[in-house]
């Protein structure tokens, strides 16, 4: 109903390639880019820096963790400490007179050269082997964070950020630092996307899909496991700095514990692997849904149609919250994104069922 | 009688037989007209290995003349004929303009000929050169030099299976190009020269008839006469200029060649060439014509796909296409018969646009259609309705390979369906006392190839004549009716074609077969077999109740549906041509009852003979007959069966 497909035709391959080659497409891109654009003019300063900046940095987080897990099929239950890497490393790089834009390169460089290291354990083991190496990771990070003063400051402490320049800019104001992160997200957005559709990108699926066979036609597995791991460590690293001086401004090892990591493999898992608008829709899901879940609980107890204790009532979110999950898991195993898509595929082939050739 | 019927006589004699016709008025003079002035403008799009690649008119122009020049330098001669064979190709159009710059003629060939009807066209008409596609023509014409050794030079477009190991005699397009490419470069004034060859006195194409009868024979069509043809047709609207069209219908047919190569160059159309045969479909979409011919059993096809489609598809979808697509086809038939739809119809027209019709012709390719076109024989009205109800302006048109295909077509405005339209300006139509259509003008050719007797019996003082029967209507509209030698007359002497009535029955999907009597009778009366399965679909919904085919054919309900058919039918029929009279037969025609022949068409001798009892009732006025059947069992035997079959009376008002 909504997309046309008829007049579309390319006279170089390069554009038959293209990432929207069809316009219905284009224009929601468009649409959500000119929201995104106009996002602090549209919405008051407390949706902006606790919903839609938080959303932002960890849909940047999950396409970091997709691109690891979902394409090239490395699972990895660690992901906070790589960022927890990016973000003190950034901070101790600006406190040193690093300028910010090469501390946030810094940051990404050490969280890469970090997660590689480990990520070399799943040259030898794969899944559920892999979880729990990576687990090991997420442990001896925070462990090392926390022991270590020369990092966290103390066992307890907690590291303010200092005051920095942005391409200079001063990041000083909530609008700034929201331009910031959707500079980041759109950036990491374009990466994996552009990574899907080159060779990179093929030899990971390659790898993912099965490691033995993706050596026999030729592509070199070891290399590919670990580019994989540096590319996705980094993304993550420069994440992790972007949420420190973004959105919380000071760090301590709490933020990126082990429930973080789950976190984020949930915003990839419910989203769907590997997809990109997945992780935005999972990355919301995660972070979202629990909150609009309590306030609508909190409304139905307060206007008198939920009578029950308050201690039920603090569960009641979680309870629903986690039926929503296994209920889209069970509904469309393939996240949220193939919802999406079936959405769309409906309306493509709209009004016949299938697309006829 | 004409005196001169020879295509290829000097011309100084063509000057005084098309005096209005320019000498310097030509296909390759307008291409290079259009290279000087629009030299960037795409003329041509092929889709190869799945994207567009372009010719500018520029590069048209550098293609033909590099081609011409190295044709040339193998010999070729004016008035030489050149075979063209294969699947739609820009190197074969490329090709036929190189050659009509030489003055020499392309013949085009279907590519699926057998290797024995094209070497008869090879030996007719002394063909030396040939152009072929690819393998697999080269293959047919290389055989057919072991009996034909004159045909020295075959030039193949599709480099496959033939680059580097050519037979002798075989030479790739590409080298002829870059040989007169060189030639070009080296002599001054070629090019020049090429520009300025041909004149509109030349035979540009050399066509065939269909050969249904006999031996095909060749039409040569001149410069002038296509120029004439796509003058007229532009100048009453049916194409404009820049139109974007696919060139996918054979181009040995002479639509193809007004089409894409008269019309393309004199308007500036952008031609677009489907990747092969199979793929022009989905190519279609690709390009979204603005102007699209296809045949009616191709738009019948694409009818069925559509609902066959829609069958399958999903609730919602299914539910809004039935509740949409009958308004429009209603409001369609309305329309044609004149009464405009009110606001509120518009109003849900245009939410049907979005919702139901505007998606199905984009999933056709048919979002831009301008000027959708069929002809050829006559189109069903269900199929006409629906893709007009689409919002489709589907208009029919009329012509022959010797008139230039384009002789009348409907217009925009005033569709009637039982008629081709109006003629074109500048070609006068009259109708002969046996009824036959009769045309003369610019567009109408000179005479067979080689072939005086058969032209004298065609033309005759410069008026062809087309073998179909038909009539003029009081608008000026023209009814082309069938072909001459299957007119039949009645007791009062009025004209008919049995099988034109027939076909129009046979547009409703309840009539199977229908006999047409009244040959030496007062009166037109049918005999009528219903279609089982839509009959019966029709009486289960209709809750009527039925046993067998037999049972069924005499419910008053199914002769009252059956009646309303033709009455539908007789209102677009002359007065005197209506049927008055019908009987549901007990049994459908049947083949093994020698009844229809194996294709289903009409033995009426049989019919007349073994149903004698039924036509005598009804030109006696009886309002039943007791038949007894004779049928013959699939074991052999044959048997006798008592049937009473009703006569009906249709109400037949003065028009």
């Amino acid at each position: 109903m909504f997309y046309r497909l008829s007049g579309i035709h390319h006279t170089r391959y390069e554009s038959a390639r293209q990432l929207w080659p069809i316009p219905m497409d284009r224009w929601q891109i468009y649409v959500l880019l000119a929201l995104g654009l106009a996002a602090p003019l549209l919405f008051s300063g407390l949706y902006l820096t606790s919903y839609l900046l938080p959303w932002l940095i960890m849909s940047a987080a999950a396409l970091s963790l997709t691109l690891l897990m979902g394409i090239a099929g490395q699972l990895h239950f660690g992901f906070a400490a790589v960022m927890a890497i990016g973000a003190y490393s950034s901070i101790h790089l600006v406190r040193a007179g690093v300028p910010f834009e090469l501390a946030l390169l810094g940051a990404g460089a050490i969280a890469a050269v970090i997660g590689s290291v480990f990520g070399a354990a799943a040259l030898r083991v794969k899944g559920l082997y892999l979880v729990m190496a990576t687990l090991a990771m997420q442990y001896l990070v925070d462990w090392t964070i926390i022991n270590v003063p020369a990092i966290s400051g103390g066992a307890q402490a907690t590291l303010q950020t200092p005051a920095v320049r942005f391409l200079f800019m001063p990041l000083a104001s909530d609008v700034s630092r929201y331009y910031l992160a959707l500079g980041w997200v759109v950036l990491v957005t374009l990466l994996i996307l552009n990574i899907k559709r080159t060779s990179l990108g093929r030899a990971l699926v390659a790898v993912r899909d099965k490691d033995f066979a993706a050596a026999v036609i030729g592509v070199d597995t070891v290399k590919y496991k670990l580019l994989a791991f540096f590319t996705s460590s980094f993304l993550g690293g420069v994440t992790g700095a972007v949420l420190a001086f973004c959105y919380y401004r000071a760090v301590t090892p709490e933020q990126f514990t082990f429930n973080v990591s789950i976190q984020l493999v949930a915003m990839v898992l419910v989203g769907g692997l590997g997809s990109v608008l997945g992780a935005y829709l999972g990355a919301g899901f995660v972070l979202l849904v629990p909150i609009v879940l309590t306030n609508v609980v909190a409304f139905l107890a307060g206007a008198g149609w939920l009578s029950v204790s308050t201690n039920l009532l603090a569960h009641i979110p979680l309870m629903v919250y986690g039926a929503l999950i296994i209920g889209f898991l069970l509904f469309e195993p393939l996240g949220l994104a193939k919802i999406y898509d079936n959405i769309r595929n409906y309306f493509l082939v709209w009004p016949f069922r299938h697309s006829r050739s | 009688m004409l005196p001169k019927v020879q295509p290829l006589a000097a011309s100084g004699d063509q000057a005084v037989l098309h005096p209005h016709w320019q000498q310097d008025d030509h296909l390759i003079a307008i291409l290079a007209d259009n290279a000087r002035r629009f030299p960037d403008r795409v003329a041509l799009r092929e889709r190869d290995r799945g994207i567009w690649q372009e010719y500018s008119w520029q590069d048209y122009l550098e293609q033909v003349l590099s081609f011409a020049a190295g044709l040339e330098q193998l010999g070729i001669q004016p008035e030489d004929n050149l075979l063209v064979i294969g699947d739609n190709r820009p190197a074969l159009y490329f090709g036929m303009l190189g050659a009509i710059a030489l003055r020499a003629v392309p013949s085009p060939a279907y590519p699926d000929t057998v290797p024995e009807e094209l070497a008869g066209q090879l030996k007719r008409e002394s063909i030396r050169y040939a152009l072929a596609e690819d393998l697999e023509q080269v293959d047919k014409l290389l055989q057919i030099r072991e009996q034909y050794p004159e045909l020295g030079t075959i030039i193949y477009d599709d480099p496959r299976g033939l680059a580097g190991k050519e037979p002798p005699g075989v030479i790739a397009y590409t080298d002829v190009v870059a040989r007169g490419r060189e030639r070009l470069a080296r002599e001054s004034g070629l090019r020049e020269d090429l520009l300025r060859r041909a004149t509109a006195h030349d035979v540009a194409v050399l066509l065939h008839s269909s050969g249904t009868t006999g031996t095909p024979k060749g039409i040569p069509l001149k410069h002038g006469h296509i120029l004439a043809a796509v003058r007229s047709a532009a100048e009453a609207g049916y194409f404009e200029e820049g139109e974007v069209h696919m060139a996918y219908l054979p181009m040995a047919w002479v639509g193809d060649f007004i089409f894409s190569v008269g019309a393309a160059l004199v308007l500036r159309f952008t031609v677009n060439i489907p990747e092969g045969q199979e793929t022009a479909f989905h190519d279609l979409r690709e390009i979204a014509p603005t102007l699209f011919f296809c045949s009616p059993r191709a738009w019948s096809n694409m009818l069925t796909r559509i609902q066959v489609g829609m069958d399958e598809s999903t609730g919602l979808k299914r539910w809004l296409y039935r509740y949409f697509m009958p308004f429009a086809i209603e409001l369609e038939r309305r329309r044609l018969e004149g009464q405009a739809p009110t606001a509120g119809e518009r109003l849900k027209r245009a939410i049907g646009e979005i919702l139901i019709y505007g998606p199905i012709k984009d999933h056709l390719g048919l979002a831009r259609v301008r000027h959708p076109y069929t002809a050829g024989e006559a189109i069903g009205e269900d199929v006409f309705l629906f893709f007009r109800a689409l919002g489709l302006n589907l208009r029919q048109f009329y012509g022959q390979t010797e008139n230039c295909a384009l002789a009348a077509a409907q217009s925009a405005d005033e569709i009637k369906l039982h008629t081709v339209g109006r003629p074109f300006p500048g070609l006068e139509v009259k109708i002969a006392d046996n009824g036959e259509i009769l045309m003369r003008g610019e567009n109408v050719f000179d005479g067979y190839y080689q072939h005086p007797e058969a032209t004298a019996e065609t033309l005759r003082d410069g008026w062809l004549h087309t073998g179909d029967a038909g009539y003029m209507e009081d608008d000026g509209q023209l009814v082309v009716l069938g072909r001459v030698s299957e007119v039949v007359h009645t007791a009062g002497g009025e004209r008919y074609i049995p099988t034109y009535i027939e076909n129009r029955l046979k547009f409703s999907h309840y009539i199977k077969d229908a006999c047409i009597l009244g040959s030496g009778r007062d009166y037109l009366a049918a005999i009528v077999c219903i279609d089982l399965q839509a009959v019966g679909h029709w009486a289960q919904e209709n809750g009527v109740p039925y046993t067998s085919y037999a049972d069924l054919s005499q419910r008053p309900e199914v002769i009252g549906l059956i009646a309303g058919v033709i009455e539908r039918t007789n209102t677009v029929l002359p007065e005197a041509q209506r049927i008055r009279r019908f009987v549901n037969l007990h049994k459908e025609f049947d083949p093994d009852d020698g009844e229809v022949t194996r294709t289903r068409k009409l033995r009426r001798n049989v019919i007349d003979e073994h149903y004698k009892a039924i036509i005598d009732a009804i030109y006696a006025g009886a309002d039943e007959i007791e038949f007894e059947a004779q049928i013959t069992y699939e074991t052999g035997e044959s048997g006798v069966l008592k049937r009473t079959l009703a006569i009906r009376d249709l109400a037949v008002e003065e028009a």
